[in-house]
């Protein structure tokens, strides 16, 4: 504490020292300046009425103001400066003052796409035709039009080069996202999330002790957002647009601003709907009669068809021999064949004057599962903004905040494993007295887990304060402090009750209770300068700022074991035992100087220089520091003369950038050689662990990425398309070097001098297909067709890396068996036998090579308004592979359901069915199922192109003007097409629950 | 406050692009150098957090040094191949002719089947965790060593118990695998590269810790009653275990002579596995839940079909009629309807719900010392004192004397012995079989895949890839 206080000292004394020097600075400037007059006037629309919001900015400087509701404006200016006049859905205008007082402007309505599209670039902004870098967003309209929970799933399939995959359709799970492919062998794809100027922590703090076999552990903060709350959300991509958030860009940025009030009347504006969510595909299972014969079948082959007919034996097959026979229950029906229901309310108000605007809002959800029982998810959104400018517009304020509360209610175990692989004539469920049936203890009751219970608390709050002075009109100094903090409180409970009664639990002996506290804090102060001027031609803009974070991480994990009864279950302070499975603190803290420089000649060549020095906790002393960089190019050759005037034409761009950027998301204090304290103790003496095999000497991740691209507007921008180029180089990866065992450890963390290519094309059109009377029909199409490449990898051959990767393949890759089917003589799979050693077992049989990453994806949207009527069309699109049912299980006849395609099993010699005999996994031998599970049969294509959202609204005509009412319908994930047979081409693993299919009903009104 | 030092940059890669950044990041660094800036190396450098120790200072207190080493003890009872969990008592059980295995969890088949291959879960399992304890003693070893705070009594007592769980982990991985790697320093580069070591080198580095061990131990109490740590004793009778696998016969009858002069049998069956049995050379103290052993969990059956598992019929034929052992030490549990009937080692009887702390899990006691010293006492024609030594544990299971007289036949009856007193502990009854020579007799007709080379566990698939040192693979897989 004593350093940090130091340091507060040293921010001060930056502060202060910055202000000085911009005083300095400004006080030479003044003493150039031209004389200042106030200007005024009224801005009004193509039919005369008066426009209220109108930016207006004084092109020399960075000042400016908005129309006032009845159109005016009132702003200093000098004589010979220029008014450039912006709105959004309007023609930018930019009116030079020429002596005038009373400029009075009229605007026209947008025809193009492109228009003055502002980009968030993070620390400054960019309009989207001149930005250097790569910078994909999407706004409030596609985010409002698509009913989902979490941002994540708004964004997916709609910016090309980013891949989200959402992990779990139970609520309050998380998602993995990709931008650009992976770049580091050891994980760590996520990008860097800010919220409003904020860093916002997306690592899970969940404990697997408490939601391991719900979300797989991974609960995404992210959820805390609501969609509705977004105005947009940018994605940086490009070395241009990311190195100036230097170590931690490496896997690219995710902006998201928040919703903010506008000038004018106040706006109330109220949303309410509802969805019912389905599993969207059930898996074609075997029947009780299918089952049963494969069963027997498999136990006769296998050599103990005798032993099936005698009683004695009948406790080791109770499936076959103790349940009936002739029951069946289609358990994906019983376990995750409900409906789920979200209703949504929300409600805002915002508005404000010319030189104050604010906005709250305040949302509530409530979520429940397809699952038995009363499983629930509840989340209370508030959020504020407010923006205010001073009179004579030098000093800008705008504040920020978000909180949010989830409350989530879920059985502790995710029932879709079960509903796939439950026996079709596994027991009742309940017995004639509605109490769980054990059968005997045949069985474990799968609705035993409803008692067994998932509970979390959320709380997250970030806000966000910018403080701006234009010291001089061309000098800004600004001020932005965040802070956040994520608050998880989540336990499990396993009472008695819940385990099969035969065991002889009591609520004493086994009953137990896990909980996990775990919160993060972060906060930030980030004081910059920025400087722009105009010389003729000649424009400048340039900026320099510094960072100070700290981020804290508490976690800590309690298990309290024995209770006197399962009522007491939740209250720690009752259990006979307590352990504290883990307690952990955390502190990172970072530091950083960064910079850009933008010059624009002739507003078509532009260069664009940003650069950021990094300063981490995460490292030893000596090597906490690393330098990222990058410049930027673009020439806006239609402005040329040769293209002025082309009626094909309308804009041309070709950019480029090059640079680098770092990862340091390793994780704290990995270059500590330290012992853990754990929560475990020996004969009353406490057990401290050594934590693992020290390397001090590692660095900082290194991630070069290079593009060019292509931005071309045709026939008056109604068609747009941009082209991109990348190619990312990541090198001196930081990862877990596999050890072998006689080490003591698995793995050590340190610098591997290896490099992971990404490189791809990316392509983005958009058009107005038909614009006429009352009719309006838009297209949004965009691809990735990624390639992920292992380029080097000194000594990989000898490496512990020998058998996973290949020179030349991409990460994503894995090595299997090579199936050459069933032999029809044997009935028995057979495989290459690659080493020729006549044995499938060893490592150098599995020499076949699958590729899990995406070929290529996209989406296709189509947008047609009709008078009233706004119809909203969204595909989503995906090449890939995936393991298929095959990799879940491949020998037919073992206990437990599989697919129907097991049912067509070879069963006497000459048969050629492509499954192996049957067994009930008591044979001896190879088991070459587990072969064929880890063989090239067991993959198959999981591309797929879904109808992620389709929404049709419709404006409600009413007399007054000023109300506002909709009623809309939206259905997300509502068809699927795909040759895949597995649960979800998106996510295809067995043992989570596929997203749903949704169907939503809603209803705006605002005035 | 530091000076902020110009860092340079660290390029990689040799190519253009790069040259490029690195002239880039130098006019940036320029640039911002421009600026005023110096940095505030202090604000990026922390302190260490509350749930760790940095490394020098746990062998400055001879507290935290215990914590080190009650980390290895509480790692033997909870994980590996000698815990209850998943340990030696169920699968080299099953691997054996002990215990049948009727359920369908493929390691357990595997084992059962014997078709263990080198990706086999349990495998790596036992290996890894053994190399993690042998870390753990070696890093107490050398930072005991190094420490100038702690008294010559202290770094005896930690460096002793240290020297025994090398030489324990390394003697039941030679047992399990064969030739291994013995390991003796931390340092990863040499540990990550180490070849495997013949089987009677193994022994010779586990016949030098355990006489360091016992130097050091020499005169040192136990500050415990219970037991619940390795002591000289403890050395001394794992010694003697070593000595017999090594066929040093007199070795082996000095040092455990040495044992059961100092110790008592326990004289009634019924008691030999509490806590409190006189018998115990070293057994491993419970945690808070359960107070008792996983053992008994995991063997005791309390309903069908529980846990899949059953004891063989021909280990209950292999019981003499009036054995105390059978009464006591095996039980049985029957279906409602009587239909079935399973019988399961009944030596730990207290469950998960017995409150009371009434049983630890043995790892040494001295009923396998009179079996040493009667095997090794008959190899070296003192036929008398091996008869006296096996009628010792046959009386007190209420037999009779053997009646073998000869050498071959005295070695018949130690073989049978051993199978009924030492069942289902720790693998017993596999390493007699492997180390008579006598496994493929035993098991060729019960176990239908039975080969030769099933004596050895592969060496895991995982740990031949990460190092190639370690080829070639056992016989066989």
């Amino acid at each position: 504490m004593k350093k940090l206080s130091y340091c507060l000292d040293r921010l001060r004394l930056y502060l202060f020292f910055y202000l000085l020097l911009a005083f300095q600075v400004c006080g030479q400037l003044l003493a150039m300046e031209p004389s200042q007059a106030i200007v005024t006037g009224l801005v009004t629309d193509a039919q005369g009425l008066p426009l209220a919001g109108v930016n207006i900015v004084v092109e020399s400087t960075s000042r400016g103001t908005i129309t006032d509701l009845d159109g005016t404006f009132s702003l200093e200016a000098g004589s010979n400066d220029v008014l450039m006049f912006s709105m959004l859905g309007f023609k930018s205008l930019t009116v030079p003052i020429v002596g005038r007082s009373v400029v009075d402007v009229q605007m026209e309505e947008d025809v193009t796409v492109l228009g003055e599209v502002v980009l968030n670039a993070g620390y400054y902004t960019v309009s989207e035709k001149e930005r250097t870098g790569n910078i994909a967003s999407v706004d409030a309209t596609v985010l409002d039009k698509q009913p989902v929970a979490n941002p994540l799933a708004a964004m997916q399939g709609h910016l090309s080069g980013v891949n989200i995959v959402q992990s779990t359709g139970v609520p309050g799970g998380g998602f993995s996202v990709e931008v650009r492919g992976r770049n580091f062998i050891n994980g760590g794809a996520d990008p860097l999330f800010i919220v409003d100027g904020v860093p916002f922590g997306s690592q899970s703090l969940g404990s697997s002790d408490v939601s391991g076999q719900l979300f797989g552990g991974n609960v995404s903060p992210l959820n805390a957002l609501n969609p509705n709350d977004i105005e947009s959300i940018e994605v940086l991509k490009d070395a241009d647009a990311t190195a100036i958030y230097g170590s931690r860009a490496a896997n690219g940025v995710v902006l998201i601003t928040t919703k903010k009030g506008r000038a004018g009347r106040t706006r109330f504006d109220a949303r309410f709907s509802t969805t019912m969510g389905r599993v969207s595909h059930f898996l074609d299972l075997l029947d009780t009669e299918q089952y049963l014969e494969l069963r027997r079948e498999g136990v006769t082959h296998d050599g103990f068809g005798a032993y099936l007919e005698d009683p004695t034996f009948d406790f080791v097959w109770p499936d076959i021999k103790s349940w009936d026979n002739g029951r069946y229950t289609d358990w994906q029906k019983e376990l995750i064949g409900g409906t789920a229901y979200r209703n949504n309310a929300q409600l805002s108000v915002s508005g404000g004057s010319g030189s104050t605007q604010f906005l709250a809002s305040g949302s509530y959800q409530k979520e429940t599962t397809v699952f038995p029982g009363d499983a629930r998810y509840q989340k209370a959104t508030v959020h504020a903004q407010l923006n205010h400018r001073s009179d004579n517009d030098r000093f800008h304020f705008d504040l920020s905040a978000l909180y949010a509360k989830e409350n989530n209610h879920m059985p502790r175990t995710d029932f879709t494993y079960l509903a796939y692989t439950l026996e079709p004539n596994a027991p009742e469920l309940y017995d004639e007295e509605g109490n769980l049936n054990w059968e005997d203890n045949s069985w474990d009751n799968p609705l035993a887990a409803l008692e067994e219970t998932y509970h979390a608390k959320i709380g997250t709050l970030n806000a966000n304060a910018i403080l701006s002075y234009a010291i001089v009109p061309q000098l800004e100094l600004k001020t932005s402090l965040g802070f956040t903090e994520y608050r998880l409180d989540s336990h499990r409970v396993l009472p008695s009750s819940a385990r099969n009664p035969g065991q002889g639990f009591t609520p004493q002996s086994y009953s137990n209770s896990t909980f996990n506290g775990s919160q993060r804090q972060s906060w930030i102060v980030e004081p910059q300068l920025h400087w722009k001027q105009q010389w003729g031609v000649l424009g400048l803009s340039a900026l320099v700022g510094t960072t100070f974070q700290q981020q804290t991480t508490q976690q800590l994990v309690q298990k309290g074991t024995g209770y006197p009864n399962n009522a007491l279950i939740g209250n720690l302070s009752a259990a006979e035992t307590l352990e504290v499975l883990q307690d952990t603190d955390s502190e990172y803290n970072y530091n950083a100087v960064f910079g850009r420089v933008n010059l624009k000649v002739k507003d078509r060549y532009i260069v664009n220089l940003t650069g950021r020095r990094d300063g981490s906790s995460r490292f030893g002393p000596g090597r906490q520091f690393g330098n990222f960089g990058a410049v930027g190019l673009a020439w806006i050759f239609s402005e040329e003369a040769l293209f002025q005037g082309s009626s094909l034409l309308s804009f041309g761009k070709i950019r480029g950038s090059f640079g680098t950027t770092g990862s340091d998301n390793i994780g704290d204090y990995r270059f500590l050689d330290t012992y853990g304290v754990t929560g475990l103790d020996y004969n009353g003496i406490t057990v401290l662990e050594p934590t693992g095999v020290l390397n001090p000497l590692f660095g900082w991740e290194e991630n070069q990425k290079l593009e060019v691209a292509m931005e071309l507007g045709f026939f008056a921008d109604r068609v747009l398309l941009n082209s991109s180029w990348y190619r990312n180089r990541s090198s001196n990866q930081l990862i877990g070097i596999p050890l072998a065992a006689t080490t003591g450890f698995s793995e050590l963390i340190g610098n591997f001098d290896a490099t992971v290519e990404n490189s791809g094309w990316e392509f983005d059109l958009q058009t107005v297909n038909f614009k006429g009377k009352g009719f309006r029909w838009s297209t949004n199409f965009n691809i990735t067709i990624p390639k992920n490449k292992l380029v080097a990898f000194e000594g990989l051959e000898n490496s512990t890396f020998a058998n996973r990767y290949v020179i030349g393949e991409p990460l994503t890759i894995v090595k299997l068996y090579q199936s050459l089917g069933v032999d029809p003589e044997t009935g028995v799979y057979q495989f290459k036998d690659y080493n020729g050693d006549g044995e499938i077992s060893s490592l150098e049989d599995r020499q076949w090579i699958e590729d899990f990453a995406p070929g290529f994806y996209g989406g296709l949207g189509n947008t047609i308004d009709w008078g009233n009527l706004t119809l909203d069309v969204f595909f989503q699109f995906k090449k890939q592979r995936a393991y298929n049912a095959l990799a879940y299980g491949a020998t037919p006849g073992y206990r437990g359901n599989t697919s129907v395609l097991l049912f067509d099993r070879w069963q006497e010699p000459g048969d050629t069915n492509p499954v192996q005999s049957a067994s009930g996994g008591l044979g001896f031998g190879a088991d070459t199922g587990a072969l064929q599970q880890g063989s090239n049969a067991a993959v198959s294509d999981a591309s797929f192109i879904r109808l992620r959202n389709i929404s049709l609204n419709y404006r409600v005509p009413t007399q007054y003007d000023t109300l506002d009412i909709n009623v809309y319908l939206q259905g997300q994930n509502l068809l699927t097409f795909t040759k895949y047979e597995g649960p979800d081409p998106e996510q295809p693993l067995n043992t989570q629950l596929p997203v749903l299919r949704q169907l939503t009903l809603g209803l705006q009104v605002s005035f | 406050m530091k000076r902020m030092k110009q860092t340079k940059y660290i390029g990689r890669s040799r190519e253009g692009f790069s040259r490029a950044a690195v002239l880039l990041s130098r006019l940036m660094g320029l640039f911002l150098l421009v600026m005023g800036w110096n940095s505030c190396t202090d604000f990026v450098e922390v302190e260490p957090p509350k749930n760790v120790l940095v490394s020098g200072t746990v062998f400055d207190d001879p507290a935290t040094v215990e914590s080190a080493l009650a980390n290895i003890y509480y790692r033997i009872r909870e994980q590996g191949m000698v815990s209850g969990n998943e340990g030696m008592t169920l699968l080299m059980g099953v691997y054996a002719d002990e215990l049948d295995y009727y359920g369908f969890d493929t390691g357990y088949a595997g084992f059962y089947n014997h078709t263990v291959l080198g990706g086999n879960d349990v495998v790596l399992a036992w290996w890894s965790h053994a190399y993690n304890l042998i870390y753990a003693a070696n890093d107490i070893l050398i930072g005991v060593m190094d420490s100038s705070v702690l008294t010559t009594e202290e770094k005896n007592r930690y460096m002793g118990q240290a020297l025994f769980v090398r030489a324990y982990m390394h003697g039941l991985l030679a047992n399990l695998f064969g030739d291994i790697p013995y390991i003796t320093t931390t340092d990863y580069r040499i540990n990550n590269e180490v070849s495997r070591m013949p089987l009677l080198e193994v022994y010779g580095m586990m016949v030098k810790d355990l006489n360091d061990a016992m130097v050091l131990l020499d005169g040192l109490e136990q500050n415990t009653s219970e037991r619940v740590l390795p002591d000289k004793d403890v050395a001394k009778a794992l010694l003697a275990r070593t000595y017999l696998y090594m066929e040093e016969w007199e070795l082996a009858v000095s040092l455990s002579s040495e044992l059961l002069e100092a110790y008592d049998l326990e004289p009634d069956v019924e008691h030999v596995f509490l806590r409190t049995s006189s018998e115990t050379l070293w057994q491993l103290k419970p945690g808070d839940s359960p107070r008792n052993t996983q053992e008994a969990n995991q063997l005791v059956i309390q309903f069908i079909p529980g846990q899949s598992y059953a004891l063989t019929n021909v280990l209950l034929e292999a019981f003499e009629p009036g054995d105390l052992r059978y009464v006591h030490w095996v039980g049985s549990q029957s279906n409602t309807d009587s239909t079935v009937t399973l019988y399961y080692a009944h030596k730990y009887k207290a469950l998960f719900s017995e409150m009371e702390s009434l049983e630890y899990p043995i790892l040494f006691r001295l009923a396998e010392q009179y079996l040493i010293r009667a095997e090794a006492r008959a190899h070296i024609g003192n036929l008398s004192g091996s008869q006296e030594d096996i009628n010792a544990l046959r009386n007190r299971a209420g037999l009779s004397n053997t009646m073998a007289t000869t050498q071959d036949g005295l070695m018949d009856a130690i073989v049978q012995e051993r199978r009924v007193e030492l069942f289902a502990e720790l693998g017993h009854r596999w390493f007699d079989l492997k180390r008579t020579e006598s496994a493929g007799q035993v098991l060729g007709p019960l176990k239908v895949n039975w080969r030769a080379s099933d004596v050895l566990l592969p060496i895991p698939e995982n740990e031949l890839e990460a190092n190639p040192n370690l080829a070639p693979q056992n016989e066989g897989y």
